[in-house]
């Protein structure tokens, strides 16, 4: 840890908000991501300061690739960076970020206001289906698009994973959301549709 | 289920949108008497045809215009807060 850093008390860790909430596994996989890097810029000059580190930005509503890292637009001057393993390429632009003399945007606070879930498993697709209202079939949503919309009945972001799909959400929700996916799950498992 | 299209997002479920109101002219503050700006604030149109409101899709933040039959509720458009600049 970075002397002076505070240190993040995620959800599902133990002294978090929602310690103790089971994460479902089994035929549905619920894993919690919240933890690893993220960063997002937001507001005026976010995507002409990105342009100008050489970060490649996708259109709207799809992601595309920097150096391991996925890079999300979610607006023209919303974008969002996961790095599940390029932390080191993460901390770089992050680190240019904060030394870096406006217009540069600002930071949209996503590294600790979303939670990032994956869900994952072999009935995936029919929780999927109980969750989101939308199309989210192969052939209408492709491994680079973004839905932003209601899933579980939060707004939230979702995407293709390799293993599945993953949702970035409120993390304020994570509890609730946790409750929602189990209740799809064991919904499904019990024969409904 | 009803459908909004948004201009960003695609068709959605009209319960991922807010309605923010019609489009107004907004007025001049500096010769604009109290009675105006009450009736600007308080007061608000019901009449009979197309209208241009502002909509907003709720997961995304984005905001957005759609022209609207007021008798029908039929959307007849949406797009992007940029054409009405452009129109202007």
């Amino acid at each position: 840890m970075t002397a002076g850093a505070a240190t993040h008390i995620y959800p599902f860790v133990p002294g978090g908000a929602a310690d103790g909430t089971k994460l479902i596994s089994g035929a549905v996989v619920l894993s919690d991501l919240t933890g690893k890097p993220c960063f997002g810029l937001k507001g005026g000059g976010s995507a002409a300061w990105l342009a100008a580190q050489g970060v490649p930005l996708p259109a709207v509503n799809r992601i595309g690739d920097h150096r391991g890292m996925r890079v999300l637009r979610l607006g023209n001057e919303d974008i969002l960076f996961l790095a599940e393993n390029a932390g080191e390429t993460l901390a770089q632009i992050k680190a240019a970020w904060l030394t870096a003399v406006a217009p540069k945007g600002y930071s949209s606070w996503r590294e600790e206001g979303w939670a990032w879930m994956r869900l994952s498993g072999p009935r995936l697709v029919e929780a999927m289906s109980g969750l989101c209202a939308l199309d989210l079939r192969p052939q209408k949503f492709g491994v680079d698009d973004i839905a932003q919309t209601r899933v579980g009945h939060i707004e939230a972001v979702a995407f293709r994973s390799p293993t599945g799909f993953d949702i970035l959400f409120d993390i304020t929700a994570s509890a609730y959301f946790a409750r929602a996916v189990a209740a799809v799950a064991g919904h499904q498992h019990r024969g409904h549709p | 289920m009803k459908l909004l299209t948004c201009p960003m997002n695609g068709p959605r479920n009209i319960d991922e949108f807010q309605s923010f109101g019609p489009v107004r002219a907004r007025p001049d503050p500096n010769g604009t008497a109290d009675r105006e700006w009450s009736r600007h604030l308080f007061r608000a149109e019901n009449r009979k045809g197309i209208v241009v409101e502002w909509w907003r899709h709720v997961p995304s933040n984005y905001f957005f215009l759609a022209e609207r039959d007021l008798v029908s509720n039929e959307i007849i458009r949406t797009f992007d807060a940029s054409q009405l600049r452009e129109r202007a």
